[in-house]
C-alpha cells in the first residue's frame, strides 16, 4: 500500500515534470493582427513577448477591433449585437528537431545495453488553432485548440476568457478594470516575467527536464478554472485577484458516465478553490518601460488516486504556497530592442497528505527557482536570449528519489535534492515577423542535485544538454 | 460623466434625458475608433465618444492628453486639427506611407468615420502642449539656425516661413514645437525618402544634411 501511494506521488510528480516539460508554447496571433488591422510589432516586440501597448490591449479584453461589423439595434437605440464580419482565426505550427547530448536508455532494454533513439523530429510538435480577439462588446478571449504529437490528439490548450471596460477619471486619469476567466495560473497576466508567458517560450518536448518545479509553473495548467478580477490604473498599477478550482480535462465520474463530478479516482483534485493574487507597477519612460511585481496562490490538493487505485477526496492535503517576485525592463528602439525578464518563486510545501502515506520524507519542504532572461533583438530580424535557470530546496528523498536497483535512472536523483541549474542559449531569425527559426541549447551544471553521476545510474547533468531546433509559423 | 460633459454647456444648457442616455451608452462602450455614428447621434455625444476613444485607445500610444512619452508615437497636444483631420485621413485611406503608419494607423484609422475623425481633430488640439526636457545647446543652436534662416547652400528654406516663428504652426502647417526630435528625425528621413510622400516636404528636405535633421528636431522638441 505504501509503495501504491509512494508510485502515485511519484507519478504525480513525474506528471509535472512532464506538464513542465510540454508546457504548451506561448504564443502571439495573428488573430489579432487580423483584428486591429496592426502589425505585430504594435503589441509585440517580437512574438510572444509583449509592449505596452500589447499589455493594454490584453488588459482590455482583446477587444480593440477595426472589422466591419455585423449589428443590431433596438429600437431604444441599445445596441444587441456587434459580431465582426470575420472571426480572427489563426493557425500555428512548430516543427523541431531535438538532440541531447547523451542518449537515455531505452526501457524496452532495461538491464542489457541499449539506449533510446538521439534525435528527435517532431512534426509537428505542435500544432494549434486560436480565436483570438473580440466576441462581444467589452468581452474577448484568446482560445487555443492544440494538437501536440505527445498526446497525439487536439486538446484544449490555454484560454482566457475577458471581460473588460475603461473609465475616464479625473485629471485625465484612466482605469482599466475587468474579470478573467482562464485555465493556467499567469495566463491571464501581461508581462513575460511571469510563468505562462515567460522564456523559454518553446522548449522540446522530447528532452529531459529536472524533477522539481513549483505548482504554479504550469503543473496546473488545463486542468483549472480560474476567475479573477483586476484593475490596471493609468495603465501603470495592476491588481488582481482571483481563485481556481480543479476543471480537469479527459476525466470520467464512473457513475455518472460524465465528466463529472470529480472523485477518488482522479489525482491532484483541488480542494476547494485556490486563491491567486497579483500586483504590479509598469513605469514607462521615452522608450524603456519597467516594472515590478509579486504573484502568488495557495493551492490545497487532495492525492486523489486513479480508477484501479481510488482514494477519496477527503483528508489531509498537500498544500503549495507559491510567493513570487518578477521584474521586467524593455528597451525598444527603432533599430535596438533589448529586454530583461526576470522572477524567483517560493514555494513552501505543506505534505500533510503525502507524509502520512510516506509518499514524502518530510511534513514540509521547500523550493525555490529563480530565472533571469536577457533578450536582444536587432531590427525584429536577428536575436537571441540568454537565460540563467536555478532550482533549489530541501532534501527530500521520496519526492526526488534515487534509482531502483538495476533501474534506467535519467529522472532520479541519487541526492533526494531537487537542485538544478544552468543555461539556455537561443538565436532567433525571423525572415517574416510570423515566421521564427530557432535555435536554443540548454546546459545542466546540476540536474537532480547533482553534476555527477546524478541519478545514482553514472548520468552527468550535462548528459542532458539539448539542442532543440524549430522553426516556429503562425499564419 | 461630469468630465465628459464639461464645456458641452454653451450649447444647450441642460442635457435632456436622452443625451444623457448617448453619453453614457458612449461611455459605456469600450469600443475601438470604428464605432459607427449614426446620422442622428448628437455633436455631444460624438465628442464625449471621441474624448474617450482618444484617452483610453489613442492615449495608450499618444498619452491621454496627447503628450506621448514614447517618441516612437508623435505628440498630439495643440496640434492644429485641420492637419490632425488631414493625416487621419491619409492614414484611413491608406495614402501615408511611412513605416509606423502602415504598421499601427492603416489599421487603427481604417473604420474613422469623418465626424470621429474631426471630433478626435478637435480633442487633441484643445490639449495643452507640455514642454521637453532641453537637450544638448550647442545642437540647438544649430538647429534654431536652420529653423529661422534655413541651409541657403543646400537650398533649404527656413522652416520658420511655414511652420511660424514659435514652431507652433500656421494655416494647415503642423505644429512642431514640442514634438518628439527622434519622431521629426523619422519624419524629415521619410520625406526625404519620399517614403512619406508630401511634394513640399520633399522639396524642402532633399538636399539637407542628416545632422541638420538632427539639430533641427533637437531644436523643435526644446520649443515649448
Amino acid at each position: 500500500m505504501r509503495h501504491a501511494k509512494t508510485l502515485r506521488w511519484l507519478t504525480t510528480l513525474t506528471a509535472f515534470a512532464i506538464l513542465l516539460s510540454a508546457a504548451p508554447a506561448a504564443f502571439a496571433v495573428p488573430s489579432f493582427a487580423r483584428q486591429t488591422g496592426m502589425a505585430c510589432e504594435a503589441c509585440h516586440t517580437v512574438f510572444p513577448e509583449l509592449t505596452h501597448f500589447g499589455r493594454v490591449f490584453k488588459a482590455n479584453g482583446y477587444t480593440l477591433t477595426n472589422l466591419k461589423r455585423v449589428q443590431d439595434v433596438s429600437g431604444k437605440k441599445e445596441q444587441l449585437l456587434e459580431l465582426s464580419t470575420t472571426p480572427p482565426l489563426s493557425i500555428m505550427a512548430q516543427i523541431s528537431y531535438t538532440q541531447m547530448q547523451k542518449s537515455v536508455p531505452d526501457l524496452s532494454n532495461v538491464g542489457a545495453p541499449g539506449v533510446a533513439q538521439n534525435g528527435t523530429a517532431g512534426f509537428p510538435q505542435q500544432f494549434s488553432l486560436f480565436y483570438g480577439g473580440e466576441i462581444a462588446p467589452h468581452f474577448g478571449g484568446l482560445i487555443q485548440f492544440t494538437y501536440d504529437n505527445a498526446g497525439g490528439s487536439f486538446g484544449v490548450d490555454n484560454t482566457d476568457l475577458r471581460f473588460a471596460d475603461a473609465k475616464l477619471l479625473p485629471n485625465n486619469g484612466t482605469l482599466t478594470y475587468g474579470l478573467s476567466l482562464n485555465n493556467n495560473p499567469t495566463v491571464q497576466d501581461l508581462w513575460n516575467s511571469t510563468p505562462a508567458w515567460g522564456f523559454p517560450y518553446t522548449s522540446s518536448n522530447a528532452n529531459v527536464s529536472p524533477l522539481a518545479g513549483t505548482a504554479i509553473n504550469g503543473a496546473f495548467a488545463q486542468n483549472v478554472a480560474g476567475l479573477t478580477g483586476y484593475i490596471f490604473w493609468n495603465e501603470s498599477l495592476y491588481v488582481e485577484a482571483g481563485a481556481y478550482r480543479s476543471a480537469q480535462q479527459g476525466v470520467t465520474n464512473e457513475l455518472t458516465g460524465q465528466a463529472g463530478p470529480l472523485d477518488g479516482t482522479t489525482s491532484n483534485v483541488i480542494s476547494g478553490a485556490a486563491p491567486y493574487w497579483r500586483a504590479a507597477y509598469e513605469h514607462d519612460w521615452e522608450r524603456n518601460t519597467l516594472e515590478a511585481g509579486v504573484y502568488g496562490w495557495n493551492v490545497k490538493v487532495y492525492p486523489g488516486g486513479s480508477p484501479s487505485t481510488p482514494q477519496p477526496l477527503r483528508g489531509p492535503t498537500n498544500k503549495f504556497d507559491d510567493v513570487a517576485e518578477d521584474l521586467q525592463y524593455q528597451f525598444l528602439g527603432e533599430e535596438h530592442m533589448f529586454s530583461v525578464m526576470a522572477t524567483h518563486i517560493h514555494e513552501s510545501m505543506t505534505l500533510n497528505a503525502a507524509y502520512a502515506t510516506a509518499a514524502s520524507a518530510n511534513p514540509s519542504d521547500n523550493l525555490n527557482t529563480t530565472q533571469i532572461a536577457a533578450t536582444y533583438y536587432y531590427r525584429r530580424k536577428i536575436g537571441a536570449t540568454v537565460e540563467h535557470f536555478s532550482t533549489s530546496g530541501s532534501t527530500d528523498n521520496i519526492l526526488y528519489p534515487p534509482n531502483a536497483p538495476g533501474g534506467p535512472g535519467v529522472i532520479t536523483s541519487a541526492t533526494g535534492s531537487p537542485d538544478s541549474n544552468g543555461w539556455i542559449a537561443e538565436v532567433n531569425y525571423l525572415p517574416w515577423l510570423n515566421v521564427k527559426v530557432s535555435a536554443q541549447y540548454t546546459f545542466y551544471n546540476k540536474f537532480n542535485g547533482g553534476s555527477t553521476n546524478y541519478d545514482g545510474a553514472g548520468r552527468n547533468a550535462s548528459d542532458n544538454d539539448t539542442l532543440y531546433l524549430l522553426l516556429w509559423f503562425a499564419f | 460623466m461630469q468630465t465628459i460633459n464639461k464645456g458641452r454647456g454653451n450649447r444647450r444648457r441642460k442635457a435632456t434625458w436622452r443625451q444623457r442616455l448617448l453619453w453614457l451608452a458612449g461611455a459605456a462602450l469600450l469600443v475601438g475608433p470604428d464605432r459607427e455614428v449614426r446620422a442622428d447621434e448628437p455633436d455631444a455625444a460624438t465628442g464625449a465618444h471621441a474624448r474617450y476613444v482618444a484617452m483610453i485607445v489613442c492615449g495608450t500610444c499618444h498619452g491621454v492628453t496627447g503628450n506621448s512619452t514614447y517618441p516612437k508615437f508623435p505628440r498630439l497636444a495643440g496640434q492644429d486639427a485641420k492637419y490632425l483631420v488631414k493625416q487621419l485621413k491619409t492614414f484611413h485611406d491608406q495614402t501615408r506611407g511611412d513605416p509606423d503608419a502602415i504598421a499601427y494607423m492603416w489599421g487603427m484609422a481604417s473604420q474613422l468615420n469623418d465626424e470621429t475623425i474631426d471630433a478626435l481633430a478637435k480633442y487633441y488640439a484643445a490639449q495643452k502642449a507640455e514642454s521637453s526636457p532641453a537637450r544638448d545647446p550647442a545642437t540647438i543652436a544649430r538647429g534654431r539656425e536652420v529653423y529661422e534662416h534655413g541651409v541657403a547652400a543646400q537650398g533649404v528654406p527656413a522652416c520658420a516661413t511655414c511652420h511660424g516663428p514659435d514652431a507652433r504652426g500656421m494655416a494647415d502647417f503642423p505644429r512642431l514645437a514640442g514634438q518628439h526630435a527622434q519622431y521629426v528625425l523619422k519624419q524629415l528621413a521619410s520625406f526625404q525618402s519620399n517614403m512619406r510622400n508630401v511634394a513640399v516636404m520633399h522639396g524642402v528636405v532633399q538636399n539637407l544634411h542628416l545632422a541638420d535633421m538632427q539639430a533641427v528636431a533637437t531644436y523643435l522638441e526644446a520649443q515649448p
